[in-house]
């Protein structure tokens, strides 16, 4: 087998109910040896029961989980070959660091030489070395964290499953160690799962993400998939910051309808009355000149740009960037448009993803 | 299950979803780790089963029966025992000094436990000590503290008497064990010195974890030192003491070494509680059917207070801790 | 100059509460070195004239006392081996296994915890008759359980509670069996919590009476607390110097714990059930 092939992991119609609640449901999921993905979704979606029934500390109640080609459901966590970074570092406190990146292999009846050659060649990788003799609560956060992965690594397993292992980091830390995190990555090739609800963490590690929300997978794909993608509105409203814009409207007069935003469909149209939801992200909204209207509500300069909330109408609210320079001022009117290819549209009923082709905008009649 | 689970009643799609399907599921490592948890258990629900459940199910089969202590043999006779105690003066008698006891004694823990908590958590000199003397008599055993409170409360040689004479609050020394009411007096005394550091502890604990801007904040809006423990420390102790007087009315109720030792429940049946009865119908008596009625009326009335306390602990969104 | 007043005053008035609290047990200590004598002075005084061990001499050389409390230790350690072995299995089971009729079984055991042993003293006593191990050390250590395992299993329990799951997780991880990660994890987490157990459980058993008073009319089983309790009743005039003596000698352990162990009582507390 191929270390490519050792590190396969495969979810078929997985599914964990818990005594009152269905955790996670027929999950079908497949990664491919040496990915690294991401399962990311607000908390209570599932992604660390997931994780937690891949490491084998759960039991799917139906469905197979494979790793490697293997069936594990059956399998103790230990024998998995995988290893597991916890949220809370789980380090064994009454274990110095050496023992605790140690304890891995001395469960695997590593001899104590090669075992102590191993702790010093990990905890150098990770600039452990001069914090052996120390017992954890000795160490800052950050170290314990490399203590953490340090005791993954030590054993080099197919895959590394990793539950929001920097959400206890401030956040220069957190910047630096999501390096650290993919140039380690890079450097093991191994498989690394890794839960997060935090879509920057995911966008900017993952090969893959998989967007989890109440125990049903959203969308799995390259983190420019799900967001120049998003399979439907769930996906839509948790991925990007300031969120995307939904606006609700109608299919009609072959085109979409909301009382300022009109759109003609330029190919197969979906059927006429149906309820349909434009997205629209911040940033592809353009100012100046454009063929609908908007009022001006507030403005938020962060320095490098700006972000505005539009009133438009129809009661809705849109929530806009603009470079630094753009001339927005509070109470105004202004001009708008869209940069029509980078629109989604969306069944209001399923809430997914339509694939209406180009829609151009056209203004609204009752809009001046 | 509730109805919340079940399609057919909430009329919509199950928010739960939880299928028999579901429950069925089992995994033969999580059925290894189920058998090995209760193998885990096995030792002590053996002795359980042993020393606890079966003597407890054993007491209310002997209270059905007449028997006689030193042979053992008895006759079956129903719930004779329990009509004799129901028109018997001292089961009655005995119920309401444990009752007395109970709530006398219970009454002066608390009001000296706080207090001893409260002073202990202000900066006093050399406090571990002052609080490992207030902590003592709470772990010394009981037969040490009657002994050393019988030496006090001797009426000729007793330096109780002596105190109070020489402070000019006796004439003439007064029997304290021997007479009533004084020997209820000095059980509730003896009990309330014995038990109110247990309240102290709690206490204690509870009071190092107030935060002191709530204090600040009191302060600020103008409240004087009275203010701040009426409407800072109080209610922030509440929890704990509902806990504390339920345990303690428990252990209190059931209380035997303490009245026994000092006054034997004496004089006559001036001090004798339910627990003391029992002792005494089943070995002064020789009559275990009746001494086992007894405990178990005894036990009927602790149950009031054991439901309370398992009601206090499920109301606090804890199981029972 | 006002404010320093007033903390004198405050710390004079705390330290009389705590003497007058630790007063009987002052007392007890200054009788047991008082000569017999001086007991009956009218007044008392307060410091003996004269200090005298012979209460101590007597109370070794010319009583059961050093059967007692040889006894007494006998029991005790048993007891605490025992209950703490058992208990710290179960509570494992409790906290970290999920098994149908847990919950239940976690009521029970603290609803055995308030239990009075009044009620079940007659029945036990059957027991041991019937099993003919009554007036025996071993029937005592049997119902000694009585209370010292529902109390120990019910603060282990709350100790074990207080350790992360996923520590015990991050062992399974690591290659550990459930009874590795127990015996590597979880026990060196929990031993401060044995330790108080084991510290209350050795005290609750040390200072027993009623079953004592109840299985065992022999002096070979008696434990301290019946025995000094009978050299009391059975002395034809009280010789309370010795009997002060006696105290002191059976607190002596308890004084080792206070002086040593003492945190491992407070933490004790603060676990066993009294979390407000």
């Amino acid at each position: 087998m191929t270390r490519s092939e050792e590190g396969e992991v495969r979810f078929e119609k997985v599914r964990k109910a818990f005594g009152t609640a269905v955790a996670v449901r027929e999950l079908d999921l497949a990664i491919r040896g040496g990915e690294f993905v991401s399962l990311l979704g607000p908390s209570g979606c599932g992604k660390t029961t997931t994780l937690r029934m891949l490491a084998g500390l759960e039991f799917p109640t139906s469905g197979t989980i494979s790793i490697g080609g293997r069936v594990v459901n059956e399998v103790a966590p230990g024998a998995r070959d995988v290893a597991m970074v916890f949220q809370s570092y789980a380090l064994y406190p009454h274990m110095t660091v050496a023992e605790n990146i140690a304890y891995p292999l001395k469960k695997r009846g590593v001899a104590r030489l090669e075992r102590e050659a191993r702790v010093r060649q990990v905890a150098e990788t990770l600039q452990l070395s001069a914090l052996l003799p120390r017992k954890p609560r000795q160490l800052s956060g950050g170290q314990q964290q490399r203590v953490a992965l340090g005791r993954a690594l030590v054993r080099d397993p197919r895959v590394f499953l990793l539950d929001e292992p920097l959400s206890n980091l401030d956040a220069k830390l957190r910047a630096h160690m999501r390096s650290e995190l993919i140039e380690l990555h890079r450097r093991v090739g191994r498989t690394f799962v890794y839960v997060t609800h935090d879509q920057l963490e995911a966008m900017t590690m993952s090969d893959r993400i998989a967007v989890m929300h109440e125990g049903v997978l959203q969308q799995f794909g390259t983190p420019g998939e799900v967001y120049n993608q998003p399979a439907n509105l769930f996906v839509a409203a948790f991925i990007g910051a300031p969120a995307m814009n939904l606006l609700r409207g109608r299919a009609a007069e072959g085109g979409f309808t909301h009382p300022t935003v009109r759109l003609g469909f330029a190919g197969a149209a979906p059927g006429a009355g149906r309820d349909l939801v434009l997205g629209l992200r911040p940033e592809d909204v353009t100012l100046g000149t454009g063929p609908f209207a908007a009022r001006v509500r507030l403005v938020e300069p962060t320095g490098h740009e700006q972000i505005a909330q539009l009133d438009i109408e129809g009661g809705d609210t849109l929530t806009i960037r603009a470079d630094a320079e753009a001339p927005l001022t509070a109470g105004e009117t202004l001009r708008w448009g869209v940069r029509a290819p980078r629109l989604h549209l969306f069944d209001a009923t399923t809430g997914n993803r339509l694939e209406a082709a180009v829609m151009m905008p056209q203004a609204a009649a009752a809009s001046g | 299950m509730s109805a919340r689970g079940d399609p057919a009643v909430s009329g919509r799609v199950d928010p739960s979803g939880v299928t028999a399907a579901d429950r069925a599921a089992v995994n033969p490592l999580d059925r290894g780790y189920a058998l090995l948890g209760v193998l885990l258990i096995a030792p002590t629900v053996l002795i359980f089963c042993a020393v606890i459940v079966y003597p407890l199910v054993s007491a209310l089969y002997l209270s059905l029966f007449t028997i006689f202590t030193p042979t053992l043999s008895g006759n079956f006779v129903g719930l004779r025992n329990y009509a004799e105690l129901a028109g018997s003066h001292e089961f009655w008698r005995s119920l309401l000094n444990n009752l007395i006891w109970t709530l006398m004694t219970l009454s002066l823990q608390i009001v000296l436990g706080v207090a001893a908590a409260l002073m202990l958590n202000q900066a006093i000199f050399m406090r571990s000590l002052a609080r490992s003397l207030i902590l003592f008599p709470y772990f010394v055993s009981t037969v040490v503290a009657v002994l050393v409170w019988r030496w006090l409360f001797n009426d000729l040689y007793g330096v109780l008497n002596h105190f109070l004479m020489w402070a000019g609050l006796l004439d003439m020394p007064l029997d304290w064990l021997g007479t009533m009411p004084n020997a209820m007096v000095s059980v509730v005394l003896v009990g309330a010195w014995k038990y109110f550091p247990f309240v102290v502890i709690a206490v204690l604990a509870r009071l190092q974890t107030i935060p002191e801007q709530l204090y600040e904040a009191a302060t600020i809006d103008g409240a004087g030192a009275w203010g701040r423990f009426w409407d800072v420390t109080l209610p922030q102790l509440r929890d704990v003491l509902v806990v504390v007087v339920l345990l303690r009315a428990i252990w209190d109720f059931k209380e035997f070494d303490l009245i026994y030792l000092l006054t034997g429940g004496g004089p006559i049946i001036g001090t004798q509680t339910l627990p003391l009865m029992v002792y005494k119908e089943a070995f002064g008596m020789n009559e275990m059917g009746r001494a086992s009625a007894v405990a178990v009326a005894m036990m009927l009335v602790m149950l009031v207070f054991m439901l309370a306390y398992f009601r206090v602990l499920r109301a606090r969104g804890e199981e029972p801790r | 100059m006002r404010k320093l007043a007033g903390r004198l005053a405050f710390n004079l008035f705390a330290w009389t509460i705590v003497l007058v609290t630790a007063f009987p047990l002052v007392w007890m200590v200054i009788t047991s070195v008082k000569p017999q004598f001086e007991l009956f002075r009218i007044p008392p005084t307060f410091w003996p004239e004269q200090i005298t061990f012979e209460h101590y001499a007597r109370l070794l050389w010319d009583t059961p006392f050093l059967l007692y409390m040889r006894n007494s230790l006998v029991l005790s350690t048993a007891t605490t081996l025992l209950v703490v072995a058992v208990a710290t299995l179960g509570a494992h089971s409790l906290v970290r296994f999920r098994y149908r009729g847990r919950e239940r079984l976690a009521q029970l055991v603290l609803f055995t915890y308030l239990l009075p042993s009044v009620v079940l003293i007659l029945p036990l006593y059957l027991m041991m008759v019937w099993l003919g191990v009554a007036n025996s050390l071993l029937s005592l250590v049997i119902a000694y359980t009585t209370f010292a395992l529902p109390y120990a299993l019910w603060l282990l329990r709350s100790f074990m509670q207080g350790i992360p799951d996923d520590l015990e997780n991050a062992a399974l991880v690591d290659g550990a069996t459930r009874m590795g990660a127990f015996f590597d994890v979880i026990l060196p987490q929990a031993l401060p919590g044995i330790i108080s157990t084991s510290l209350f459980t050795f005290i609750l058993s040390w200072n027993e009476y009623l079953y004592a008073l109840v299985l065992v009319n022999t002096d070979e089983a008696r434990p301290l607390t019946t025995g000094v309790m009978n050299m009391l009743i059975s002395a034809f005039n009280i010789e309370w110097s010795l009997l002060m003596a006696a105290s002191v000698m059976m607190s002596i352990p308890l004084i080792i714990i206070f002086a040593f162990l003492q945190k491992f009582l407070t933490r004790g507390f603060g676990a066993g059930g009294v979390k407000g």
